[in-house]
């Protein structure tokens, strides 16, 4: 048995496939993970990203490669995807070979360095696993972030499956490399139906070989890294350069028109796989056809085969590539076809077709012989599924205009529903009244002497009847610490209360339409634009209160919450909205990395934790970098009141909630911090959150203390009250960490004990000082 | 090993949907089996799930398609229509969705205790096969988990599959692990692939079960714009019982000292107080800091509320409370069928406490 198993371990064979120059094997791979083993394959210099579902994956297994050795693309966690983008942008002009990998907002925050990087020429992969667009906020796939691309300069290439995704990341870098043509290249693959589908596909077995004889070395005309010539990139140029610039880029991709077919060529002839620019599907007779992009155009063609069985003439049209647009193969594949659905997972508002439509449209016009009667439709948007009863659907919609030889519906959205009126989601819960929140759970007074704000709590027991904030049944994991963080707060604050939630898995799980766990108002707005959307609100408020246009208003008090990656993010924001002062409170709970989207690290990462894009391996172990120290940051911006605080310690975070509240009302922006367990990341059973917590803090990981108008006070000190321990006995409570406790791993915990050790002593010394 | 295998239509896919709970590793087995198949068996497959944003303990579909070596697979549609369902958990036999699509001539595999297969089974067609193995007891006492249980039961009641084919492609995805895991996988494998009863006479449907597809509540016409929801708190509808594994937390009230430290770590705000009857707080002795509450101050005089039990409705099982508890008012206990339900304190009488049970007006 044991001798089977082993000759089966073995990576499956070589399979030289017939008219293909290159050895393959056989692999079982998903869009994302395609992505990553073409770049590990085309051994980029660097890649920069920032994680986001559904591509997040890609960064996750080059980190899990990189780990144990499989490539040497250095990885570059950006502090957002506008960052990300810089990272690669600049990695570019160094000459090297570039990667990046988003989706959905992460390519829209990325957007403005989009047309930066065509415009500049610029050579580099972008793998977009697409995704729809917020507000509010969807996971799932459609076009509508690619099509944000289509005016930036940048070559669209489109990935149907897991083995396109492989094959035309090469094929990107050769394409975008080419004298004549130095243009950033854009691989786009259906988010989930690619990203996540496995399938059976094909690698190179010999990448080196590939790698040499097909793709070359990369040969920028002009790098920032060569002294002897220096360069200016980037000069300041308006009129009446700037058109002429322009117009190379457009020429540029005129040139892209003829290196496309040929760089496609090369890799079939490599693969034995051909990529034509336009994929046309049992059209050669077509009377009726349907234009889809990517995973839907694969279902189309299924259905076609029946309807073609049953003697129907129909086809499906795909392009290959988006950019340049395939106007000339639209044209001809629809020459003798009577009617066409075009469908696009995206909308142009207000254009009476997505961008597909209007521009294949357009692509028709320029023919005047044409008489194809075109019928646009949006579909699929969000994830929506597309399976053969829609495509069944089109060809059916086409093949009656066919006959009918006329457009009922030009124009109209696929799949909709337009809801029963008898039907309504579950009831809510009827709105908190002001008195049964204002209860006087906590009572603030300020100290004359001191000037410091003291709280008497009430008892315990007061407060569990006090009306949640927030109801039950949200869907959070088993021993998630952010409720308990949030509970606790929710009891002392008095009042009224508008929350605000940044992305992250407090705001997923607590509001799955048609759901809400929120009994107050509860605002989302973009990943990293939290603490500015609340700015906005708070300032609105006493606008409307200043004009006497809230009459009635009761006094709101104003809190946004957010995770630890929404303070990498998002700093940007939220030290602007600290810099301006609003009354209001910014709350971040930390468990130290992006769990929401699958524990990748966060600059909150302590340094050698395991995540998902800091894996432990033979060659890595956990991430490369320190913590970052958030609460200080936000002390520099001299706020009236700074705090840190554990899940674990609830009187003290109740303390310090109560005084936060008071000092967002009277004096400006409070900034606290949260400890926050995370069983399932931290990978500790769901109940041990008291021990570790508890040990964070006795080992000064995460020291508890509080920054009151300028002075620094420690909270609790473990060397005082005897209770100091060790890091290591933090670091042996997790399982993300248990790889520290090796002796191979011994000056990587050496490391942490140094800076955790140095940043506590120097916490104490501003403790000790009155002006620190 | 690659061996030559032939489906039992080779004219069309053979398609298997797992039911799960996050967690219980739907997922993973779901992916071993699609590429054992692609790699080993010389078969073209492909394998997905389906989760939403929802973490740990919600619904898991895990689908893997099945067709032969030159078949292409061009849909990334989920399987409607599957040849074999297999519920990790019987609790998702409530929900008609589970077996939505199953067909005469299909099989069902269960992991359910013995004598413990649920109503929900009643509506599968009677001619599909019913297969029940108990792989939560299987996987405990092997050390291994459920799924590597079901998928030798799997393979056992599929004849086209190879179980040393299979179980070879098992020990390949838990390859990262040590000897004894995989050493535990196998013998899992090998009980399932044993210890499972075809049931028979359960199935009563007459007709092949409906495919079923999510229809939202809202429409265009009726959803307000912009995506609002002016439903605050309408959450308390959901039922999050089966994100439980095993476990809950017990109420023990002559134990309980009313002190409140369990509503302070609950993450699940299942915890049901009252604000009638008094008693008297004891000091707390806790030796962490963490767990210490101030008794001075304006709130010396007796509690007036009182804890009263657990709303298993949205207890997810983590056992907090239990960590937490200063006395032993709360302690684990297996859950056993029926035991949530007789011990059940609803915060919210008027919902009925039944997963996917009735839903608001």
């Amino acid at each position: 048995m044991a001798t089977n198993i082993q000759a089966a371990v073995q990576p499956s064979a070589t399979r030289p496939r017939r008219g293909a120059t290159a050895p393959q094997r056989v692999d079982f791979l998903s869009g994302n993970e395609a992505a990553a083993a073409a770049a590990r394959d085309i051994g980029f210099h660097l890649m920069g990203y920032f994680p986001i579902t559904p591509s997040t994956e890609v960064a996750e297994n080059l980190a899990k490669m990189q780990a144990n050795g499989d490539h040497e693309i250095v990885m570059v966690p950006g502090d957002g995807e506008h960052g990300a983008a810089g990272i690669c942008y600049g990695a570019a002009i160094g000459g090297g070979r570039v990667l990046n990998a988003t989706s959905s907002q992460g390519l829209l925050y990325a957007l403005e360095q989009l047309p930066v990087q065509a415009g500049t020429r610029m050579p580099m992969v972008l793998n977009i696993a697409t995704r729809a667009v917020s507000g509010p906020l969807d996971i799932r796939c459609d076009h509508s972030d690619v099509y944000f691309a289509l005016n930036t300069g940048w070559i669209i290439l489109l990935a149907r499956d897991p083995q396109a995704v492989y094959d035309l990341n090469f094929a990107a870098v050769k394409i975008g490399e080419h004298a004549d043509v130095r243009l950033p290249v854009l691989v786009a693959y259906d988010g989930f139906f690619t990203s996540h589908q496995k399938r059976r596909l094909e690698c190179f077995d010999d990448a080196e070989t590939v790698r040499r004889e097909f793709l070359g070395k990369p040969d920028a005309p002009y790098t920032a890294l060569d002294p002897r010539h220096p360069v200016t990139f980037g000069p300041y140029m308006n009129d009446p350069d700037l058109i002429n610039n322009k117009q190379q880029l457009s020429l540029a991709m005129e040139a892209a028109r003829q290196v496309i077919p040929q760089v496609l060529e090369e890799l079939h002839a490599l693969t034995g796989r051909l990529y034509p620019v336009m994929d046309a599907y049992r059209m050669d007779d077509a009377d009726v056809a349907v234009v889809l992009l990517n995973s839907a155009a694969e279902t189309a063609k299924e259905v076609a085969d029946h309807l073609r069985d049953s003697g129907q003439k129909v086809g499906v049209l795909s392009p290959n590539v988006l950019r340049p647009f395939p106007a000339a193969a639209f044209r001809d594949a629809l020459t003798s076809v009577r009617a066409v659905v075009i469908g696009d997972r995206a909308d142009s508002y207000g254009a009476d077709g997505g961008n597909l439509s209007l521009e294949v449209r357009a692509a028709l016009q320029q023919d005047e012989h044409n008489r194809t009667l075109v019928l646009s439709r949006v579909y699929g948007l969000g994830g929506r599924d597309f399976d053969d009863t829609d495509a069944a659907q089109f060809f059916e919609q086409a093949t009656q205009s066919a006959k009918s030889q006329q457009v009922a519906v030009p124009f109209a959205y696929h799949g909709t529903y337009a809801g029963d009126p008898d039907q309504k989601p579950p009831s809510g819960l009827p709105a908190i009244e002001t008195a049964e929140v204002s209860r006087g759970m906590a009572r603030v007074r300020e100290n004359p002497d001191t000037g410091r704000l003291e709280v008497e709590l009430e008892p315990l027991w007061a407060t569990t009847t006090m009306p949640g904030r927030i109801a039950p049944g949200h869907g959070a994991c088993p021993g998630c610490g952010v409720f308990p963080v949030l509970h606790q707060v929710y009891s002392v604050l008095e009042g009224d209360l508008v929350v605000l939630f940044q992305t992250g898995c407090a705001m997923v799980v607590t509001t799955g339409y048609p759901n809400t766990a929120h009994r107050i108002t509860y605002i989302h707005n973009l990943f990293q634009n939290g603490a500015a959307t609340l700015a906005g609100l708070v300032e609105m408020y006493h606008e409307l209160l200043r004009r006497g246009e809230l009459p009635d208003s009761p006094d709101i008090t104003f809190m946004m919450v957010t995770g630890d990656g929404g303070m990498d993010i998002g700093i940007g924001p939220a030290l602007g909205a600290a810099h301006r002062n609003h009354n209001m409170i910014i709350l971040e709970y930390d468990n130290q990395g992006y769990m929401n989207t699958g524990a990748q690290l966060s600059y909150a990462t302590p340094l050698g934790h395991r995540t998902s894009t800091s894996e432990v391996g033979r060659k890595r172990a956990g991430k490369v970098f320190h913590h970052k120290d958030t609460a200080q940051i936000f002390a520099s911006c001299h706020l009236p009141y700074v705090f840190t605080a554990s899940e674990g310690y609830p009187e003290d975070l109740m303390r310090k909630a109560a005084k936060a509240q008071w000092y967002a009302k009277h004096e400006g922006l409070v900034y606290g911090k949260v400890l926050s367990f995370c069983p399932l990341n931290w990978r500790t059973t769901d109940d041990a959150a008291q021990s570790v917590l508890q040990t964070a803090v006795d080992s000064c990981f995460f020291p508890v203390y509080e920054v009151e108008k300028g002075q620094t006070m420690i909270s609790y000190d473990p060397d005082l009250l005897g209770r100091r321990r060790k890091v290591s006995d933090w670091l042996a409570l997790m399982g993300k960490t248990k790889h520290l406790m090796s002796p191979d791993n011994a000056e990587n915990l050496a490391a942490v004990e140094a800076e955790v050790d140095r940043r506590w002593r120097r916490l104490k010394a501003m403790h000790q000082h009155p002006e620190l | 090993m690659n061996r030559k295998t032939t489906l039992p239509d080779p004219s069309r896919f053979f398609e298997i949907r797992f039911e799960s709970i996050g967690g219980l590793g739907a997922h993973a087995a779901g992916q071993i089996l699609a590429r054992t198949a692609v790699l080993h068996m010389n078969l073209n497959g492909a394998h997905f799930s389906s989760y939403g944003s929802e973490k740990k303990g919600s619904v898991v579909r895990s689908y893997i398609r099945l067709g032969g070596a030159d078949k292409p697979i061009r849909t990334s549609a989920p399987i409607d229509s599957p040849d074999v369902v297999v519920v990790f958990h019987t609790a998702l036999l409530e929900q008609p969705i589970t077996l939505a699509g199953l067909k005469s001539g299909s099989t069902v595999i269960c992991n359910a205790a013995a004598g413990e297969l649920p109503e929900g089974l009643s509506r599968v067609p009677a001619g599909a096969t019913i297969v029940r193995v108990d792989a939560l007891k299987i996987a405990v006492e092997e050390r291994s988990r459920p799924n590597a249980v079901l998928l030798g039961t799997l393979t056992a009641a599929l004849p086209f599959l190879d179980a040393d084919t299979v179980l070879t492609g098992l020990n390949e995805g838990f390859a990262h692990h040590n000897s004894e895991a995989v050493a535990a996988n196998e013998r899992a494998f090998a009980r399932g692939g044993k210890e499972f009863e075809v049931v028979d006479h359960v199935g009563q449907g007459s007709e092949d079960l409906p495919i079923m597809r999510p229809q939202p509540v809202w429409g265009y016409q009726t959803a307000p714009i912009g995506g609002v929801l002016p439903l605050p708190g309408n959450t308390v509808w959901n039922d999050l019982t089966t994100s439980r594994t095993g476990w809950l937390p017990v109420f023990n009230t002559e134990e309980c000292i009313h002190c409140g430290l369990c509503v302070l770590v609950c993450p699940d705000f299942c915890l049901v107080w009252s604000n009638e009857g008094a008693g008297t707080v004891p000091a707390l002795e806790c030796p962490d800091f963490s767990l210490t509450w101030s008794t001075e101050g304006p709130g010396e005089e007796a509690p007036s509320a009182r804890l009263l039990g657990v709303d298993y409705r949205y207890c997810k099982g983590c056992l907090r409370c239990i960590e937490t508890c200063p006395t032993e008012a709360m302690t684990r206990e297996a859950e056993t069928p029926g035991l949530a339900d007789r011990l059940q304190v609803p915060l919210y009488p008027e919902i009925t406490k039944r997963v996917g049970g009735t839903r608001g007006n």
